[in-house]
């Protein structure tokens, strides 16, 4: 069975920072596994600006954040294995990793969870009505249109104002599609300000706060949705032809999810909490890394 | 013009079954599916629990034919290598009126034969059960109810069907049928066919087919049922089927721990309707009635909701039918019209009768090279670490992993499409992709570029569903 000392579980800001600082630290035996086939976690398909002004002391955007990761990377004797999905962990310390042609099995000494978050679907929420085409999540219409470059829709209504769904109404405006509004169950926009005002308020995109989905209509494609006022329980009919959902993050903790807290197993990144912003994802990560990099040098 | 011996109309549960169970003989047969896969019906929305048939009055077709088709399900699933599991059924009373209903159903389990039927005080059932709420009084436990994939046993049913000679016709919509002295001749959108027999399972249509030939002799009153479905890691699933029978003299809510670990929890039963579309009414209906029924269910774990349709079958006169309707209105020609709740446990059981009635009809012969063993699709996630290892060294594919939240390798999506996946969902109902937490948010795109690739068509044109429900917006509504 294979060997090492450090294991971590995604290759996204949080690992690949996790990664670096270990190393720092003076571990010299770290593998760094991610399923994906590019390196970089969300960052990739995140091409708008507003990255690394803390880390870098300049504004980044996603792919070139992951650049200057992987180029400091390089310059280490971390092992990335790209396309390896971890499938599971066990108490005895050791995981079970599969990649096209190879299920291994890897023990290790220390591991660190670095595996970001899945996005909430629509199925989690108590919305009625038919389950059409044309519904996609924030991250989903994000890779479509900025990794895939193909076109989710024409007329679209976003529901959720955090930083993803803000960022969507921008990305779909640019792209010369319509976006209808942001709808938001609260009293103001969930994300940053610096997100409203850049991308909702220059794109003159209506945030609709106080307001929810009910139902969704449409036979083969979505064609439209009841919303609701939810201060006056009024409700209208919204047409529209795409429905983004920007519901949330949940940290993506279904490898540890029954192992008890050991001292071997700390977590990085936006799977210990969400973060806002890559920079503060980053440095905790960078926290993780060196302890337990130094823990095992 | 194509010729055969007989035509089974719809690849439901039903037909799929007809199918086979007719392919025990020398006959040519097709079977005709109008969409582009099969169970995309009724067939793939239901409450997925082979009942142990305490439910029907004593001596009637229905109750015989559960009892028969519950206790043979194990070997069925078997043969089909579809997933059962027996994980057994408690029916819950937490007053008077649901008591006496226990006993009426214990009484015509009894009689019908159910075996070990038995009525639990609520002590047994909080030791089987820890999370069912305060206030319980019986329960009547039924160790041989199940559950099932619905959707798996009908296509494991159809591959069988496919393996004996049965040729699949999909995309294939019978529109008008004709009779003369040699037989059937059946007009479809793919031109016609001719055959001896026919036996019309178009499920929600299939008085409608019926009536293309014959006077209208059954009524169809749909209903609906919405559904909620929660992960498979939510807290507070239970481990029995549970069948709340409340005071009100409505139906309760049934909870079903399904085989592959998600809870099933439904339905919420509306009048007359043919909409797929569940209401907001039903989904707060099934929430409540599950937190009062199990008050530690954590709801937050909902992944996604459905709703249902039931065809009810009804005599011209507003009479309802309580038994299988099974009609043959001539020679040669069987329906099963409006055939809901069991005709999942007895999807066999039904085949096996219109077909033996048929094949006495055709003077058919045995088919004595019938094969009743199909194999699935062999799955990653449910093998050792060795015999993994081993397979993904052997092939590559199935060392790729592509839907994360249930584990699903490449090797297994592109054999469901070998199979006959043409969709993203006609994918999922084969191998699971996009049932779990994120409802395929992260797989889909990775399909739709699987299927892009074997079937040879633009991205552009992958459904998820079937016709108009392209996954890229192509400006077409
Ligand atoms: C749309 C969007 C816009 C954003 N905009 C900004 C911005 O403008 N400015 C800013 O500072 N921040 C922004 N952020 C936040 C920032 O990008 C994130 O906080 C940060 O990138 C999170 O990094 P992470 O490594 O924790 O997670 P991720 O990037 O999600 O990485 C997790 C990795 O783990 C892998 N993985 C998970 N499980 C497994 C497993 N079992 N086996 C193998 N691999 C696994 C995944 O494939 C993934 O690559 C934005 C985020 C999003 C989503
Ligand atoms: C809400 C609900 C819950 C249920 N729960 C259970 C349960 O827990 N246990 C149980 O045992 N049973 C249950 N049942 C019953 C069971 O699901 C059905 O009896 C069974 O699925 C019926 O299958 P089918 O083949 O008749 O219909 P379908 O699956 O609908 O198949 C009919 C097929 O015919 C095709 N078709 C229609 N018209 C034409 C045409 N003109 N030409 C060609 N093809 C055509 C359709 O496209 C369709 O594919 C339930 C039913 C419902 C509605």
């Amino acid at each position: 069975m294979e060997h090492v000392k450090l294991l971590i579980v995604g290759a996204g800001a949080a690992g690949l920072s996790a990664a670096l600082s270990a190393w720092d630290a003076g571990c010299r035996d770290i593998l760094l596994a991610d399923r994906s086939a590019i390196p970089g976690g969300v960052l990739p398909q995140c091409i708008h600006r507003g990255f690394g002004l803390t880390a870098f002391g300049e504004e980044l955007s996603g792919p070139e954040y992951t650049e200057r990761l992987l180029a400091a990377l390089a310059g280490t004797g971390v092992r990335l294995s790209l396309g390896t999905e971890v499938l599971s962990v066990s108490h005895d310390k050791a995981a079970v990793l599969s990649r096209r042609g190879c299920v291994s099995r890897v023990r290790f000494e220390r591991l660190i969870l670095a595996s970001g978050c899945r996005e909430k679907s629509i199925g989690a929420l108590p919305v009625a009505g038919t389950r059409p085409a044309g519904i996609f999540t924030a991250g989903q219409a994000q890779e479509m249109i900025n990794l895939r470059h193909q076109n989710p829709g024409r007329e679209v209504l976003i529901l959720g104002s955090g930083d993803l769904g803000m960022i969507m109404a921008r990305r779909f405006s640019l792209e010369g599609k319509h976006v209808i509004a942001v709808l938001e169950q609260g009293e103001t926009y969930g994300g940053m300000a610096r997100n409203y005002h850049r991308c909702m308020e220059a794109y003159h995109i209506p945030l609709c706060c106080r307001m929810t989905v009910r139902e969704i209509h449409g036979q083969g494609r979505i064609s439209g949705v009841t919303a609701e006022h939810l201060d006056s329980g009024e409700r209208e009919y919204i047409a529209c032809d795409t429905l983004v959902t920007a519901l949330g993050l949940i940290p993506e903790r279904a490898l540890v999810r029954e192992l008890d807290a050991s001292p071997w197993l700390s977590l990085a990144g936006n799977c210990c909490r969400v973060h806002d912003i890559v920079d503060s994802a980053a440095s905790q990560a960078q926290r993780v890394g060196h302890e337990a990099g130094a823990s095992l040098s | 013009m194509e010729r055969f011996d007989a035509a089974v109309i719809g690849g439901g549960l039903l037909g799929c079954f007809a199918a086979r169970e007719l392919s025990r003989r020398k006959l040519d047969i097709a079977l005709l599916e109008a969409r582009e896969d099969v169970c995309t019906g009724i067939s793939r929305a239901n409450t997925a629990v082979v009942y142990p048939g305490y439910d029907h009055e004593p001596g009637t077709l229905k109750a015989e034919m559960t009892v028969r088709a519950n206790a043979a399900f194990d070997r069925l699933c078997k043969e089909l290598d579809v997933p059962f599991s027996r994980c057994g059924s408690l029916m819950l009373s937490f007053g008077p009126r649901a008591d006496a209903v226990l006993r009426n159903k214990l009484q015509n389990g009894e009689a019908n034969g159910v075996p070990g039927l038995r009525l639990l005080d609520a002590e047994r059932v909080y030791a089987m059960e820890p999370g069912l709420a305060p206030g319980l009084r019986h329960a009547l436990f039924s160790p041989t109810a199940g559950t099932v994939n619905p959707w798996q046993l009908g296509i494991a049913a159809c591959e069988n069907a496919v393996h004996n000679g049965v040729q699949l016709r999909l995309n294939t919509k019978v529109e008008a049928l004709h009779r003369d002295a040699e037989g059937y001749l059946l007009e479809t959108d793919r031109g016609s066919i001719r055959t001896r027999a026919v036996i019309n399972c178009a499920g929600l249509a299939a008085h409608w087919v019926q009536e293309l030939l014959f006077p209208p002799s059954v009524r169809i009153v749909p209903t609906a049922g919405d559904y909620l479905v929660l992960d498979k890691n939510s807290v507070g699933k239970p481990t029995h089927i549970l069948e709340y029978e409340p005071e009100e003299k409505v139906k309760g809510l049934t909870v079903v721990p399904t085989v592959e670990g998600s809870l099933l929890l439904g339905p919420f039963e509306r009048d007359n309707t043919l909409d797929y579309a569940t209401t907001e009414g039903g989904l707060f209906w099934v929430r409540e009635q599950a937190s009062r029924l199990l008050p530690g269910l954590d709801l937050d774990g909902t992944i996604r909701s459905f709703a249902a349709v039931r065809p009810n079958p009804e005599q011209m006169d507003g009479r309802s039918i309580h038994s299988f309707c099974i009609e043959h209105p001539a020679e040669r020609f069987w329906s099963l019209i409006g055939i809901k709740t069991p005709g999942l446990t007895c999807a066999r059981e039904l085949g096996q009768y219109v077909a033996a009635a048929l094949a006495r009809e055709l003077h058919a012969e045995e088919n004595k090279a019938f094969d009743p063993i199909r194999r699935a699709i062999p799955k990653a996630h449910v093998l050792s670490f060795d015999e993994r290892r081993k397979l993904a060294a052997a092939e590559a594919d199935y060392g790729e992993i592509i839907c994360c939240c249930e584990d699903v390798t490449r090797a297994e999506v592109l054999e469901a499409i070998r199979r006959g996946a043409c969709t993203v969902d006609g994918v999922k109902r084969r191998v699971g992709t996009g049932m779990g937490c994120c409802q395929g948010a992260r797989c889909e795109q990775k399909i739709a570029a699987l299927l892009s690739e074997a079937l040879r068509m633009p991205e552009s044109a992958v459904t998820k569903d079937g016709k108009g429900t392209e996954r890229i917006y192509n400006g077409a509504c």
